[in-house]
C-alpha cells in the first residue's frame, strides 16, 4: 500500500511553464553577449568558392564572420561545412556574429547575396544513392568506399557487394525462410513507406556558451535532453578535458528525441574564438532545415502463415534514408519488426543509406513506428485474407517473456499479450459500429526499454524538507515523479521534497532523457537514495529516542515509536542535530552514510611582533608566525592560504575593523573608503607552520552524518513496454479525408507513479501517431530544397482536431522499475500509423502502404479502386 | 526570421494615419499583424516604417446603420464571430470568422487587414463576395466605396490604393427565406482555406430566387462562381440539381497548386464543397 506514489499529482514545473515564468535558453542575456546567425547552404551538395566576409563585416554591429577554417580543429565537421563543402541544403557554411540579432541577420543576408558555390552532384533518394556510379554523399568516405567495394556482406544467404553510400548494414537470421514459406498456406508481400518526420518541439534549438576565465572552462547553457552527453561531446570537439566543460541544462520546450545535441559544440567553439558569450538560437525555418528529424524508411516485407494463423516465416529488407551522416535506427527497426511475433524462420536485412539531406536524429521510439507500420499493416492484411479476427491473429503469434528477438536476445518480462487481451475485451472493440465510411483499426507496438546507470542524492534541510539532487533533464514531468518516489520512501508529503536538476559540475550522473528510461533508471536511484537517507534519519532518531530503528516510523513530520506519539522527534530537529554549527553533537562529515561520532578539533597558535609609535599611537606588525594543527594537508598550498588569510583577517580584528553607525542608526562605514581592512601592501611577513595530528575522521560535521542519501545503480535489464491502439475513422469518399472519430490507447505501464503524467504520455504519443498516420512528412523538391520549412507548410496534429481519446492502463509490474513502473514515453507513438491505416482499410476498402495517408493520396486510391472494379 | 530594423508609429486617428502614410516613405500599415509580420520576418517585405492602425478605436466594432450592418475594419475575427449583431444580421460572416486560423489568431487578426492583404486562401473574401458587402476606404481624395466584386484584383492585391485606408465593411440585410453557409477545407498546417465556399441562397415559393456563391483558395483571387449560381436560380434545389450545378464551381479558373493539393484535387474539392455549402445554406433557408 503506497501513500504518495500512484496518486495524481500536478507537475511541479507546470505552473511556471503555463504562466510564462519558466526561463528558457533564449531568455538568457549575458553581459557582452554576441548573437550568432548562420548562413545555410541553399544547395544539397556544393562547395563554397567565394565567401567575401567583408560583405557581412560592413554591416554596423557585425564583429566577426567565422567559417570552418576559423574554428578550433575538430569542431567543424558536424556543424559547419568542412572545407566549405555543404552536404545538404541547410548545412551551415558560415556564422555571422554581431552585437544585435538583427545586425547578425543583416550580415547573413548580405553574405548570402555574395557567396558563390560550385554545385556538386547530389543524391536525395536512397535508391538512387545505392546505384552503381551514384555520386558519393561524403567524399571524405571515398577511401572507405573503395575498401567497401572489395568487401562483401552476407545478405540473403549469398555474398553481395555492399552498394554505394550504404553506411551500415545489419542482417538477422533464424531458421530457413524459404522452407518456412513452403510451409505457409498464405504468403503476403508488400512494401511500406514512411516519411521523414520532424519532432516539432515548440522551442527551436537554442544554446548560449560562455567562458569562465577563473575555471578556464567553457559553460554551455542549452536546451538539451542529455546534458552529460553534451558535456562529453563539447569537450571532445574542443579537445578540452571534460572537467573544463560545464553544461547547464535549461528548461526544455519539447524535445522528443531531437535535442540530444546540435548547436552546443559550435556555440562553445564560437565562445572560444571570440572570447565572448555567444548566443545561437535557431528560427523555426532554420530548425527545420538543419536539425535532426526522424528518417524516412522503406520496408519490403514478406510473411507466411499457416491456415490456422500460425506465422511460419518473415523476410524483410529495411532501408533507412540516413541523410548526410550515419546513425539511422535500422537495427532497432529490424529487432522490432521481427520481434513482436514468434517466427521460427526469419531473415531481415537492414540498411542505412546516406543521402544529401540533413542528418537524422532520434524521434520518439526511433525506428519503431516505421517497423510497426509495416508489420502491423501486414498482420491485418493476413487476418483479412485468413478471415480471422485481427486481434486473435496477433494473440496467436505474439511473443512472450523469454521468446527470442531477431538478435537472439530474449524478451524481458513483457505485457504484449495483456494489452492485446485488454483490446480484445474492450467494449469499443467488441461492439464496433457500422456506418457509411466508418471503419476500425487496431495495431500493437512495443519498445524494448532503454537502460543506463544512474545516481541520485538526497539531502535534508534543517526545516525538515528534503532536496533531491539529480543530473537528469526533465522533459516529461519526471522531476515530479522523482519527488513522489522520494516522498513515498521518506514518509513525507510530496511538497516537502524539492527536486534540483543540477548542472554537470554538481549533479550526480544521469543518462539522457531518451529511451523511456528516466523513471525506470533514475527512479530506483532516487528510491535507493531515499532509503539510505531514511536509514540515517531513523538511526539518529533511535539514538535520540533511545529506541530501536526498527520500532520507528516517519509520519506527520516526526519520527516516532510506532503506534505512539509520546516518543517522537521532528525531522527538522534531526536535520538540525546533524548539520548545525556548534551543535550538541561533534562535527562529522561522512560519505553519505558514514557516521563520525567524534569531532576533530583544530587549534592554531600565533606569534606576533609589533612596533608601537608612541607619538602617533600606531602599532605596526613586523613579523607573524602562524602555527596550526591541520591534521593532514591534502592540498598544502590551499591549507597555507587558509592559515595566512585567517591570520590577516585577525589583524583586521585586532587593529582595523569595526562597522560604525551614527546615532540615527546610519551606517558610516558603507564602503571600502570608510571601512578599513588589511591590505596586501601592509601585510607583514608571515611564516606558517603546519602541525599534523591526524584526525580519526575526514572532516568536520555533526555527531551524525549529514542526511545525504546516495543511490547509484548500474544499467538494469530493460522492461519492454507495449501499447495497443484502437482507432475509429470516418472516410469522406468525396474529399479523401480520413477523420478520426474515436481512439483507445491501451498500454502496459507497469505501475503508474503519477497517473495523469502517464496518461499524458499515452495521449501525447497517440496524438503524434496521428501525425505519422495522416499528416506529417518533410518534403524536398528534386533540387533538394525543403518545401515544408515551417508550421504553415508542415502539418502537425493540433489540439483543436484531436479526437476523443480513452486511455486504458494495463499494469504488468516490471521487476526492476520503481514500484513496478516501466518506461512509458515511447510505446504510445508506435502503433498509431498502422492502426490508422488499418482503420482506413476497414472503412474504405483500400489499403495504403505509404504514410502519411493524406486526403489526396486516399482519394487517388479510392478512384484507382473504382477504376478496377 | 529576424526582421530588418523599422520605425513604429501608432496614430490615434484615421486622419493622423493618413498623414503619416502620405509623409513617410516606404511605409506599411499594420492591422492585426498576422500577415505583415511573418512577411517582415521572412524579409519578403522590409518597410522602413510601420504604421499601426490597429489601435484606432474608431475603426473597431460592429454597429447598425439603418438596415445595414457596419463592421469597423480593425474589428477582430473573434469580435465578429462572437457578436450577437453579426450572428443575427450576417451569420455567414460570423461563421466565416469562426473558421479562421485558431483562437490566438482570431483574437488579434482583423477583417480589414485580411481583406486588404487579399491572400488567395483567406476566408473572408468568399464571404464578402457572397453577401455582396461594400468596402469603405478613405484617402487624400476623400471617401469611396468599393463593391466586393471589384475589391480583389490579384494575388495579394486589392483595389485599395497605397495611400488609402479601409475603414469599414457594410453588409445589407438579407431578406427572409435566405440561407447562408461557409464551408471550408483547411490546410492541415496553416489552417488557410485549401478551398472555402460561401453560399447564400434565397427561396421563394419553393424555388431558388437568388444564389450567390463565393469561392476562395482555388484561384489567384476569390471569385463568384457564376455558372453555379445560374444553374441554381429558378430550380427547386433538389439534390441532383445542386450536384450538377456544383460541377461548375471551378469553371474557367486556373487552380492553385501546393504540396497539399494539386490543381485537379483543388478543383475537385471546390466542386464538393460548393455542393455541400449550397445544401447547408438551403437547409438553413428552410429554417429561416
Amino acid at each position: 500500500m503506497t501513500a504518495v506514489v500512484g496518486k495524481p499529482t500536478k507537475r511541479i514545473e507546470g505552473l511556471g511553464k503555463v504562466t510564462g515564468s519558466a526561463r528558457y535558453t533564449e531568455d538568457l542575456q549575458l553581459p557582452g553577449m554576441l548573437h550568432a546567425r548562420l548562413l545555410l547552404s541553399p544547395h544539397p551538395h556544393a562547395r563554397v568558392t567565394r565567401l567575401p566576409k567583408a560583405a557581412a563585416l560592413g554591416v554596423p554591429g557585425v564583429v566577426n564572420v567565422v567559417t570552418e577554417e576559423d574554428l578550433p580543429e575538430g569542431v567543424s565537421s558536424n556543424l559547419l561545412a568542412r572545407h566549405g563543402e555543404a552536404l545538404y541544403s541547410g548545412h551551415p557554411v558560415a556564422v555571422v556574429l554581431a552585437e544585435a540579432e538583427s545586425a547578425a541577420a543583416d550580415g547573413v543576408e548580405r553574405l548570402g547575396a555574395e557567396v558563390e558555390y560550385e554545385v556538386l552532384p547530389a543524391v536525395l533518394d536512397p535508391r538512387e544513392a545505392m546505384r552503381d556510379g551514384a555520386p558519393l554523399v561524403r567524399r571524405d568516405a571515398e577511401d572507405d568506399e573503395e575498401a567497401a567495394a572489395h568487401s562483401t556482406v552476407d545478405v540473403k544467404g549469398g555474398k553481395e557487394t555492399k552498394p554505394r553510400n550504404v553506411a551500415n548494414t545489419y542482417t538477422f537470421r533464424r531458421g530457413d525462410v524459404e522452407l518456412g514459406f513452403k510451409e505457409a498456406a498464405l504468403v503476403v508481400e508488400h512494401t511500406y513507406a514512411t516519411g521523414r518526420l520532424h519532432q516539432s518541439y515548440m522551442e527551436p534549438h537554442a544554446t548560449v556558451a560562455t567562458l569562465d576565465p577563473v575555471m578556464q572552462a567553457v559553460v554551455v547553457y542549452t536546451s538539451t535532453q542529455a546534458q552529460f552527453y553534451v558535456k562529453a561531446q563539447v569537450a571532445k570537439a574542443l579537445r578540452y578535458p571534460e572537467s573544463r566543460v560545464k553544461v547547464v541544462a535549461m528548461t526544455v520546450g519539447g524535445a522528443f528525441g531531437g535535442k540530444f545535441m546540435l548547436l552546443e559544440p559550435l556555440a562553445a567553439a564560437l565562445a572560444v574564438v571570440t572570447k565572448r558569450p555567444v548566443r545561437v538560437v535557431l528560427t523555426r525555418r532554420e530548425d527545420f532545415l538543419m536539425s535532426t528529424p526522424g528518417p524516412e524508411a522503406e520496408i519490403w516485407l514478406r510473411t507466411g502463415v499457416k491456415r490456422d494463423g500460425t506465422l511460419v516465416a518473415l523476410q524483410a529488407k529495411i532501408v533507412f534514408d540516413a541523410g548526410a551522416e550515419p546513425g539511422a535506427p535500422a537495427s532497432i527497426a529490424a529487432v522490432l519488426l521481427g520481434g513482436y511475433y514468434k517466427t521460427p524462420n526469419l531473415l531481415i536485412e537492414a540498411l542505412e543509406v546516406l543521402t544529401n539531406k540533413p542528418p537524422n536524429g532520434a524521434y520518439r521510439a526511433p525506428g519503431a513506428p516505421q517497423a510497426t507500420f509495416a508489420i502491423e499493416s501486414q498482420m491485418n492484411i493476413m487476418a483479412e485474407q485468413l478471415r480471422m479476427d485481427p486481434v486473435e491473429l496477433r494473440l496467436r503469434n505474439c511473443s512472450g517473456t523469454g521468446d527470442p528477438m531477431p538478435n537472439g536476445r530474449p524478451w524481458n518480462r513483457m505485457g504484449m499479450r495483456q494489452v492485446l487481451e485488454a483490446l480484445r475485451d474492450h467494449p469499443k472493440y467488441r461492439h464496433r459500429e457500422r456506418g457509411e465510411g466508418i471503419g476500425y483499426g487496431v495495431a500493437v507496438g512495443g519498445w524494448t526499454g532503454g537502460v543506463e546507470s544512474a545516481s541520485a542524492c538526497i539531502r535534508a534541510n534543517t526545516d525538515g524538507t528534503f532536496q533531491v539532487v539529480l543530473g537528469m533533464v526533465d522533459i516529461t514531468g519526471t522531476a515530479t515523479t522523482m519527488a513522489l518516489i522520494a516522498a513515498e520512501v521518506l514518509g513525507v508529503p510530496v511538497d516537502q521534497v524539492q527536486v534540483v536538476i543540477a548542472d554537470t559540475d554538481q549533479a550526480p550522473y544521469a543518462g539522457a532523457s531518451g529511451g523511456s528510461k528516466i523513471t525506470y533508471t533514475v527512479g530506483p536511484a532516487v528510491k535507493a537514495a531515499a532509503e539510505d537517507a531514511r536509514r540515517q534519519i531513523l538511526a539518529i532518531a533511535a539514538a535520540e529516542l533511545e529506541a530501536r530503528p526498527d520500532d520507528l516510523e516517519i509520519a506527520e513530520g516526526q519520527v516516532r515509536v510506532k503506534g505512539t506519539s509520546q516518543k517522537q522527534i521532528a525531522l527538522a530537529e534531526i536535520a538540525r542535530k546533524s548539520m548545525s554549527f556548534g551543535a550538541k553533537y561533534a562535527p562529522v562529515y561522512g560519505n553519505g552514510n558514514l557516521p563520525s561520532p567524534k569531532g576533530s578539533p583544530g587549534f592554531a597558535a600565533h606569534l606576533t611582533k609589533v612596533r608601537v609609535d608612541r607619538e602617533t599611537g600606531e602599532a605596526q606588525i613586523l613579523d607573524y608566525v602562524v602555527i596550526q594543527d591541520v591534521g593532514f594537508a591534502i592540498n598544502p598550498p590551499a591549507v597555507e592560504g587558509q592559515m595566512r588569510g585567517g591570520a590577516v583577517q585577525g589583524i583586521g580584528w585586532g587593529l582595523l575593523e569595526a562597522m560604525t553607525y551614527d546615532d540615527q542608526g546610519t551606517l558610516l562605514t558603507w564602503g571600502f573608503t570608510e571601512y578599513p581592512i588589511p591590505k596586501a601592501s601592509t601585510t607583514p611577513p608571515m611564516e606558517t607552520v603546519m602541525v599534523e595530528v591526524a584526525s580519526e575522521f575526514m572532516s568536520f560535521g555533526a555527531k551524525y552524518a549529514p542526511v545525504y542519501g546516495n543511490g547509484n545503480l548500474p544499467s538494469p535489464k530493460g522492461s519492454p513496454g507495449f501499447a495497443a491502439h484502437l482507432t475509429k475513422v470516418r472516410v469522406d469518399r468525396e474529399t479523401g479525408e480520413a477523420q478520426i472519430l474515436d481512439y483507445v490507447v491501451i498500454q502496459d505501464v507497469g505501475f503508474a507513479i503519477n497517473p495523469p503524467a502517464v496518461e499524458g504520455q499515452m495521449r501525447g504519443g497517440a496524438v503524434q501517431g496521428i501525425g505519422w498516420g495522416l499528416l506529417e512528412a518533410m518534403t524536398y523538391d528534386d533540387q533538394g530544397t525543403l518545401l515544408t520549412w515551417g508550421f504553415t507548410e508542415y502539418p502537425i496534429p493540433k489540439a483543436s482536431t484531436t479526437p476523443p481519446m480513452e486511455t486504458v492502463m494495463v499494469e504488468v509490474a516490471s521487476e526492476f522499475g520503481p514500484f513496478g513502473a516501466k518506461g512509458v514515453g515511447e510505446p504510445p507513438v508506435i502503433p498509431g500509423g498502422a492502426a490508422i491505416a488499418n482503420a482506413i482499410a476497414d472503412a474504405a476498402g483500400v489499403r495504403l502502404t505509404s504514410l502519411p495517408v493524406t486526403p489526396r493520396r486516399l482519394l487517388e486510391a479510392l478512384r484507382e479502386r473504382e477504376k478496377v472494379s | 526570421m529576424i526582421p530588418a530594423a523599422f520605425d513604429y508609429h501608432a496614430p490615434a486617428s484615421v486622419d493622423e494615419a493618413l498623414r503619416l502614410l502620405r509623409s513617410l516613405p516606404d511605409a506599411k500599415l499594420l492591422a492585426g499583424g498576422h500577415s505583415l509580420l511573418p512577411m517582415m520576418k521572412l524579409r519578403v517585405v522590409s518597410p522602413g516604417h510601420v504604421i499601426d492602425i490597429g489601435r484606432i478605436q474608431a475603426l473597431c466594432g460592429v454597429r447598425e446603420d439603418g438596415r445595414a450592418l457596419v463592421i469597423g475594419a480593425m474589428t477582430t475575427h473573434w469580435a465578429i464571430e462572437s457578436s450577437p449583431l453579426v450572428r443575427a444580421r450576417a451569420p455567414l460572416l460570423a461563421e466565416c470568422a469562426s473558421r479562421i486560423g485558431d483562437i490566438q489568431v482570431r483574437n488579434v487578426g482583423t477583417i480589414g487587414g485580411s481583406l486588404v492583404h487579399a491572400d488567395p486562401a483567406a476566408d473572408y473574401p468568399a464571404a464578402v463576395l457572397a453577401v455582396e458587402a461594400e468596402m469603405t476606404v478613405v484617402g487624400a481624395e476623400g471617401r469611396r466605396t468599393i463593391r466586393a466584386r471589384d475589391f480583389f484584383t490579384g494575388v495579394l492585391s486589392s483595389a485599395v490604393r497605397a495611400d488609402e485606408i479601409l475603414t469599414e465593411i457594410r453588409v445589407s440585410a438579407l431578406p427572409p427565406g435566405t440561407g447562408q453557409a461557409y464551408l471550408k477545407f483547411p490546410h492541415p498546417a496553416s489552417g488557410f482555406a485549401v478551398v472555402g465556399v460561401a453560399a447564400v441562397v434565397r427561396l421563394r415559393g419553393g424555388r431558388c430566387e437568388d444564389a450567390r456563391i463565393g469561392v476562395t483558395g482555388v484561384g489567384p483571387t476569390a471569385y463568384r462562381a457564376e455558372a453555379v449560381e445560374k444553374a441554381l436560380v429558378g430550380t427547386t434545389l433538389d439534390d441532383r440539381t445542386i450536384a450538377a450545378a456544383a460541377e461548375h464551381a471551378a469553371d474557367g479558373v486556373e487552380a492553385n497548386e501546393d504540396l497539399f493539393a494539386t490543381p485537379d484535387y483543388r478543383a475537385h474539392l471546390a466542386r464538393v464543397f460548393t455542393k455541400r455549402a449550397v445544401r447547408a445554406a438551403l437547409e438553413r433557408a428552410g429554417r429561416a
